[in-house]
């Protein structure tokens, strides 16, 4: 025998109340928006469009990439008037790096994802779209070794100015010992 | 050498002398800049001509760590990026592990998480007040009114998670420990505290002249130079635009609760401390609410978890209102216990990058006040 009454008022909901509440997750409008504008201004450049767990995902090549992102600033559709974050991503097919962007007129978030091929970690720098990729892509350079064509000072930030490593990149060991000088033989300091 | 266009009265004619620009260091151990951060200005006389930023003397490589611990070692790292408002990072961090793995948290855990966090902006802001009252020259007074009030809420998290600073009290799926028996009371107390400091700053600062005058229309920023910048939080909402992530994108259950978003009008300096007064008194509304909402029983930890948690493979930008601005968390995982990529978006980062533009042309004695008005925690821009 089975209840097949549906619960009472007193008990508490099926699911947490958070759950419920999140907006986090990808806007299908926004998807919907960003297929027909790009179809229509960029007939011929090779993007595909997918999702993560929270945004609407833009996936294109570097030598676009400035294209596209002049576009989604532009349109009136999109209008995306901030970038709000860059990371730098070392996957195993070769560098990736994910842009954040925010439309505060329409309340749309986007990822933009570049990757670069192999041999070659040019990006376009967005600097002149956008005033706050000054520090994000000076931290990704560093970080990951990315080059952003176009940025006016593209020295350390985070690090030392005259270190020159890329300590986020997989292949980059996380802890090393120190060499002593006039302790052990050989060159003193870090040997990355 | 730089020709300003002088609005000075009584500008000193200088005649047949050259003058030259001079640089001067200001920091990184310097009272007035906040912890480990440098400026390199180049003056010419009192105005700034240029101003080069130099930070990362706090770089722990909190990324490079999250990325070699287990899901729930790297709690701790976590903690100690925005050093005043540990319980905003560390919500920030596990709702992030938590949309990455579907994990559902219990509404009791919900609850005492907002509680938690909304008391760690009261603390971070009133760490405001006290250290921008410094800057403006009212060392000692103000910064103790500040601390009296931080030092209570330290308290009440010292009983709660037995850390003051960094309490690690969260975990992906709830809670550590429930709350002690006398809690409620407890906050409610310290509500009632907070909001006489409030009162108490009202009167030190606000209604100070020399406060108001030298804070009123210094470095006043338009809408579109705080959304170029990427300015967020208290710094964007001074220039008028009602954009709160509590409200644009909501997280957690601040969909239920009841608050307003206070604005500025010009964004400068005055309306970036008058916005941070009003959060405050916002925030101690939402604890009560919360208080008076939250269940009075149940768990505050997913049952379900298992012991090493493995987050399935995916990605997720989670987006989180911390104290300075837009805290959020870019996290990768490709199913293994650690995570394949974790990237912090640093709201005290972002401020600060916009720095240069807001201190030219200014005297060097605003410049410091400017860099004060930030609301800046070296923990958190160096990571």
């Amino acid at each position: 025998m089975t209840n097949e009454e549906p619960q009472q008022t007193e008990s508490p909901p099926a699911r947490p109340l958070a759950t419920l509440a999140s907006t986090q997750s990808p806007n299908q409008q926004l998807r919907k928006t960003l297929e027909d504008t790009l179809a229509k201004v960029h007939p011929n450049t090779p993007f595909e469009i997918g999702e993560t767990k929270t945004d609407v995902n833009l996936h294109c090549p570097p030598e676009h990439f400035a294209a596209l992102v002049t576009t989604l600033k532009e349109r009136k559709e999109l209008a995306f008037d901030m970038l709000r974050n860059m990371s730098g991503v070392d996957y195993e097919e070769g560098l990736t790096c994910a842009y954040h962007f925010y439309s505060f007129a329409h309340n749309y978030s986007l990822q933009v994802t570049v990757k670069c091929p192999p041999d070659n970690t040019h990006i376009p720098s967005l600097t002149g779209l956008y005033a706050a990729a000054l520090w994000h892509e000076r931290e990704a350079a560093e970080m990951f070794g990315f080059v952003f064509d176009g940025h006016p000072n593209l020295k350390n930030l985070l690090l030392e100015e005259d270190l020159n490593i890329h300590p986020l990149l997989k292949a980059h060991p996380l802890a090393k010992p120190e060499i002593l000088q006039g302790i052990e033989e050989s060159k003193p300091g870090f040997d990355f | 050498m730089t020709v300003w266009p002088d609005t000075r009265e009584g500008t000193l004619d200088v005649g047949g002398f050259e003058t030259v620009d001079m640089t001067i260091n200001v920091g990184p151990q310097h009272p007035s800049t906040h912890g480990v951060f440098r400026m390199v200005l180049t003056v010419d006389g009192e105005r700034v001509v240029d101003a080069e930023p130099y930070i990362g003397y706090l770089h722990r490589g909190l990324e490079k760590l999250t990325e070699n611990s287990d899901y729930r070692q790297s709690m701790g790292w976590w903690d100690r990026t925005d050093y005043l408002a540990g319980m905003c990072c560390e919500g920030a961090y596990c709702m992030a592990v938590e949309k990455l793995a579907g994990i559902e948290v219990p509404d009791r855990a919900e609850y005492i998480r907002v509680i938690m966090m909304e008391l760690s902006r009261i603390n971070s802001h009133f760490m405001f007040f006290g250290a921008f009252g410094a800057d403006l020259g009212s060392f000692g007074t103000s910064f103790v009114y500040g601390w009296r009030e931080r030092e209570r809420i330290y308290d009440l998290f010292e009983e709660v998670a037995g850390d003051r600073m960094f309490p690690t009290y969260f975990r992906p799926g709830g809670l550590t420990m429930d709350l002690p028996d006398n809690f409620e009371h407890r906050c409610r107390w310290v509500l009632s505290s907070v909001r006489q400091g409030l009162e108490d700053f009202d009167g030190l600062l606000t209604g100070n002249e020399i406060f108001v005058e030298r804070c009123r229309d210094l470095s006043p920023v338009t809408q579109e130079q705080a959304i170029n910048w990427g300015l967020t939080g208290p710094m964007i909402r001074a220039t008028g635009l009602k954009w709160d992530i509590r409200r644009a994108e909501p997280y957690s259950i601040y969909p239920h609760l009841k608050f307003e978003i206070p604005v500025g009008r010009q964004g400068d300096v005055f309306d970036r401390f008058m916005v941070r007064m009003a959060e405050a008194y916002q925030s101690s509304r939402i604890i009560e609410q919360c208080l008076d909402e939250m269940p009075r029983s149940g768990l505050v930890l997913n049952p379900d978890l298992p012991t090493t948690l493995r987050v399935p493979a995916g990605e997720c930008y989670l987006r989180t209102e911390g104290t300075k601005g837009e805290y959020s968390v870019h996290a990768i995982s490709d199913g293994s216990n650690k995570a394949y990529r974790m990237k912090l978006r640093s709201p005290a980062f972002c401020n600060l990058s916009a720095l240069r533009e807001m201190v030219i042309g200014t005297y060097v004695a605003d410049a410091i006040i400017i860099l004060g008005s930030l609301d800046i925690v070296l923990g958190e821009v160096d990571k």
